[in-house]
């Protein structure tokens, strides 16, 4: 700390010499862009494979996160087929099920869509919104945001990479072999019970949240210690951008809660290998304990995936509106207190298998999450008064989290009520209700904030028109696709069905449409960045006048970030009083009477 | 008729007083006073959230435009915090929500509480069937066809009466949901769990069109499972059927089974035991159809073949999983402890029934 003090008294030139003296000490100087390629084809890969760059290790989160998006995607899109219509026999023929038995029973075609969804859901949750916005952006991000020139333990990040390489993959074999039943929540007695001759399909996918659970607490781990050790010379806790404290509040979860899920899933392997009977009450278990401790993990991990999306559109708003964020204070307390409160509220998902008492105190305790997710959409739009508010492709996108991410969470109270919870619990309102939050909200946020960093990142501008349409068509079909589902669930249709009564018929069509303009409007924003990567014009250093620190560095930044140790001499949102990095102040005039104003 | 997908179109039951919202967001099959409780109480989250999200999503709008970049990229200063305002969309809130809370936990200890002088019986579930015992220990023995061909129980309950359900699952968790009572339960393999209701009176003027109560007043509603089980888990389904007290009294006696002869027996076993996943006419389901069965020479998984006989039956009956027939997955449960000797023994004479293999008389060789 003392040293960190010391550098923030001396001048720049202090730090320069500070930052050529650990060169000297640690061999080669490089100013070249952390892209720039090494020798050969092997050669590069090579580097890529082994490298302890954050950027780097960021990049290839991107793309294999991108990549499994895709897959579940494609699953999605598969679910959707296959409810266009209720399966129906007629004169001996079956038909509007898509996905038939080669055998010919209805049953064994409802077999293969359990599989489907079990896998949209698995890939989604556990391999693209959960690692998606901490691991890609937060990677590349949080050194920069700090200044620092790596995460505290750059190997331990490599491990964490390759972790999760070998989760995706026991996954995709998991997949490959044939896929499981059991959805991705894993519910017992009928995961232990279900494919007891092709056991290791189950023992692999429930393997590979496990594992896959190892690189999110290495990641965390990581996380948090270089918030707590790595600031620039200047940068207290309350310097910090939102972005990194959604990023240091989602690792404190992720490390107190994932061991639990970890604990969890062993215990599950071991029931169905070994026959210990921990859940399966047919040899002794109890499996309300397993929803217990599943949902220990996962409700405070749906927070892991919410909060790094209230980070991204933190950042989004204020730097596209050129606007201080409302109650920054409020901001980052609300992303922790959402962070406590996440722990104590699991037993929502257990109102229709837990006894009064227990899911009357649940219900309360839920309700109070509640309170500082409000505070942050108040903040959001307090925010945008008075700013000067660019339409933006990442901009336009945060306003439509807006408007999605309320939908999400006002469609959580009368899940969290009791009474009509026990109408709504495991219908398709439930899966309406965390699509708004999960997609509407994370995954939103998430290509929103590749937009954002897009330039960053890659060092190409992208073409602001077709990224506009894009999300436009996304936000289209999202809401056909989605909104249907709530009056699906209010009017009883339950969850995880592969054919329906036919009143619901309908609905399911206008659902089914929307997911293929969704599907349009994702096939765009692809389009928009294959094209920017290979005719994009070259971005500069400070595309959209951000303050966070970011945007002092080359576009993209140079393998150790910044050429001089970073002093930090404004807070992230400072935009009445400081002109942009790289912006001429003639561009950027402010008012005198800003400084006069800005002080009270 | 192919305007219903199902034989009998359960939906017929509807409120006479509809409220425009109220019936698009739940239909119009709402039945009971606690469907009503629900109904109300999402009423008020509904204006509660429809009054926060026009007023976010209004200024949203509204600064949005307002304050759209025009000439210069720098905002206007205002303040970035006010301790009033922000104290204030803290504690309101809290204060509708607990209003929320207490609602919710009203309606669900009228649910919770098992209503007074209620009727028992008793909800078993297995992967993919509903059974429901009623008080004399009789079951249904009607049946509705689903759209895809797989049979569901017609399960009659009085109406204007107060019911309470004990239930339990033989395999994993299902979760009794009857979408227009707006309540659901889970059903346990290792407890009793309980599912309570004061069913309402009949409304709309559907009558029963055929059998020996034809012309009694009926309402359906549909009971689905709600806790995904597995392959059939979207048609674990069954019709829950209202009719009047004394009505139900007589119904519920018809369904004893006495002085039945063996094979009237296997029927009645059949339809409640086995009828979701075995034909009889010949189509394929999650097991072999019976239809032409006895009698037959089966090949089964692992390559060999035997001739469906008295023998192969019993043991399917008690050990499904030793030969199964090719084609077919390891999806049936031993029925030890659930069917008798006498059963099993009725079951056979009921399949004999069935196939052309068996010439009349010569069913009754041993």
């Amino acid at each position: 700390m003392s040293e960190h003090a010391a550098k923030a008294d001396g001048n720049e030139d202090m730090s320069t010499i500070d930052h050529h003296g650990s060169h000297a000490l640690g061999g080669h100087h490089d100013e070249g862009s952390y892209l720039s390629l090494k020798g050969g084809i092997v050669s590069t890969m090579w580097a890529w494979a082994t490298t302890i760059d954050h950027k780097k290790l960021g990049v290839m989160y991107l793309a294999a996160v991108l990549t499994l998006f895709f897959l579940g995607g494609v699953a999605a899109l598969a679910v959707r087929v296959e409810l266009f219509q209720p399966t129906t026999m007629v004169n001996g023929k079956i038909t509007g099920q898509v996905f038939q038995d080669a055998g010919g029973a209805v049953a064994a075609g409802h077999a293969i869509y359990n599989r489907i969804f079990t896998l949209h859901g698995a890939i989604m949750v556990f391999m693209v919104i959960v690692p998606g916005i901490p691991s890609a952006l937060g990677n590349f991000l949080l050194p920069i945001m700090l200044g620092a020139k790596d995460v505290a333990f750059p190997r331990l990040n490599l491990l964490s990479w390759w972790v999760y390489v070998v989760g995706s993959v026991l996954g995709v074999v998991s997949i490959i072999m044939g896929g499981v039943d059991t959805g991705w929540t894993f519910y017992t007695p009928y995961s232990t019970s279900t494919d007891w001759d092709v056991y290791m399909r189950v023992v692999l996918m429930i393997g590979a949240a496990f594992v896959l659970g190892f690189s999110s607490i290495l990641t965390g781990l990581n996380f948090v210690v270089t918030v707590h050790k790595l600031r620039a010379p200047g940068m207290g806790w309350f310097d910090m951008p939102l972005f990194v404290w959604a990023i240091y509040s989602t690792a404190i979860i992720q490390v107190l809660a994932t061991p639990v899920i970890g604990i969890t899933l062993l215990l599950l392997i071991f029931e169905r290998l070994f026959h210990v009977g921990i859940f399966d009450p047919a040899i002794g278990g109890d499996p309300v304990l397993f929803q217990h401790f599943f949902w220990f993990y996962s409700h405070p991990v749906v927070y892991v995936m919410i909060l790094p999306a209230f980070g991204v559109i933190s950042e989004l708003i204020t730097v596209h509106s050129h606007k201080k964020i409302f109650g920054y204070r409020a901001m980052a307390f609300a992303s922790l207190g959402v962070a406590f409160v996440s722990f104590l509220v699991w037993g929502h998902h257990m109102f229709a298998s837990m006894g009064e008492m227990a899911s009357a105190v649940f219900s309360a305790l839920t309700f109070l999450v509640a309170i500082p997710t409000a505070v942050k959409v108040f903040n959001w739009v307090a925010t945008l008064y008075k700013g000067s508010i660019q339409f933006t492709a990442p901009m336009v996108y945060a306003l439509f989290f807006l408007f999605l991410f309320t939908i999400g969470g006002l469609t959580g109270l009368p899940l969290g009520t009791l009474s009509t919870d026990l109408h709504l619990h495991d219908s398709y309102f439930v899966v309406a209700h965390f699509h708004y939050v999960m997609m509407g909200g994370t995954i939103i946020s998430f290509v929103a904030g590749i937009h954002h960093w897009w330039p960053k990142m890659f060092g190409k501008m992208y073409n602001e028109r077709w990224a506009i349409i894009g999300a436009c068509l996304v936000f289209v079909g999202f809401n056909l696709t989605f909104f249907t589902q709530f009056i699906l669930g209010t009017r009883g249709m339950p969850r995880r069905y592969a054919t329906y009564i036919p009143e619901f018929t309908n609905l399911h069509q206008l659902s089914t449409y929307g997911s293929f303009i969704l599907l349009l409007g994702f096939l765009v924003h692809l389009f928009v960045f294959i094209h920017s990567l290979v005719a994009g014009r070259p971005a500069p250093k400070n595309p959209w006048g951000g303050l966070s620190l970011e945007w002092e560095t080359d576009s993209p930044p140079i393998e150790h970030n910044f050429h001089h140790e970073p002093l930090v001499k404004h807070g992230p949102y400072d935009f009445e009083t400081t002109v942009p990095p790289h912006w001429d102040p003639k561009d950027y005039p402010i008012p005198a009477s800003n400084f006069t104003a800005a002080k009270h | 008729m192919m305007t219903s997908l199902y034989e009998h179109g359960p939906m017929n039951a509807t409120l006479a007083e509809g409220n425009a919202l109220r019936d698009f967001i739940f239909g119009t099959g709402g039945s009971g006073h606690h469907a009503a409780m629900v109904e109300e109480t999402f009423a008020w989250i509904f204006w509660i959230a429809t009054f926060f999200f026009v007023v976010l999503m209004g200024l949203t709008a509204l600064w949005s435009f307002q304050y759209k970049r025009r000439s210069t990229p720098v905002a206007l200063v205002s303040s970035s915090h006010n301790t009033v305002l922000e104290t204030m969309w803290t504690v309101i809130p809290l204060g509708i929500l607990a209003v929320i809370f207490f609602k919710g936990f009203q309606g669900y200890l009228d649910q919770a509480v098992s209503p007074a002088g209620a009727i028992e019986m008793d909800v078993r579930a297995a992967k993919w069937d509903w059974r429901i015992i009623y008080p004399n220990g009789a079951e249904s023995t009607e049946r509705v066809k689903l759209g895809s061909g797989k049979e569901s129980p017609i399960f009659y309950m009085p109406a204007e009466t107060p019911v309470k359900l004990k239930m339990i699952s033989s395999d994993v968790i299902h979760s009794f949901y009857v979408p227009d009572f707006r309540s659901k339960f889970d059903v346990m393999p290792n407890r009793y769990t309980y599912y309570g209701f004061n069913s309402s009176a009949i409304k709309g003027s559907g009558t029963l069109t055929e059998g020996p109560f034809a012309g009694t007043p009926y309402e359906d509603h549909w009971l689905f499972c709600a806790e995904y089980c597995g392959d059939s888990h979207s048609e674990m389904a069954a019709v829950i059927r209202l009719v009047p007290r004394d009505a139900w009294n007589k119904i519920v006696d018809g369904f004893n089974g006495a002085g039945l002869t063996p094979a009237e027996k296997g029927k009645r076993l059949y339809t409640i035991q086995c009828a979701s996943c075995h034909s009889v006419d010949g189509s394929k389901n999650t097991g072999p159809s019976w239809k032409d069965v006895f009698g037959k020479t089966e090949t089964f998984t692992d390559g060999t073949s035997a001739t469906v006989d008295e023998q192969y039956v019993r043991e399917s009956i008690y050990e499904p999983a030793k030969k199964l027939v090719a084609g077919y997955g390891p999806q049936m449960a031993s029925f030890k402890g659930i069917l008798s000797e006498d059963d099993v023994a009725a079951i056979i004479e009921y399949m004999k029934t069935l196939s052309a293999n068996v010439k009349p008389g010569e069913g009754e060789k041993k």
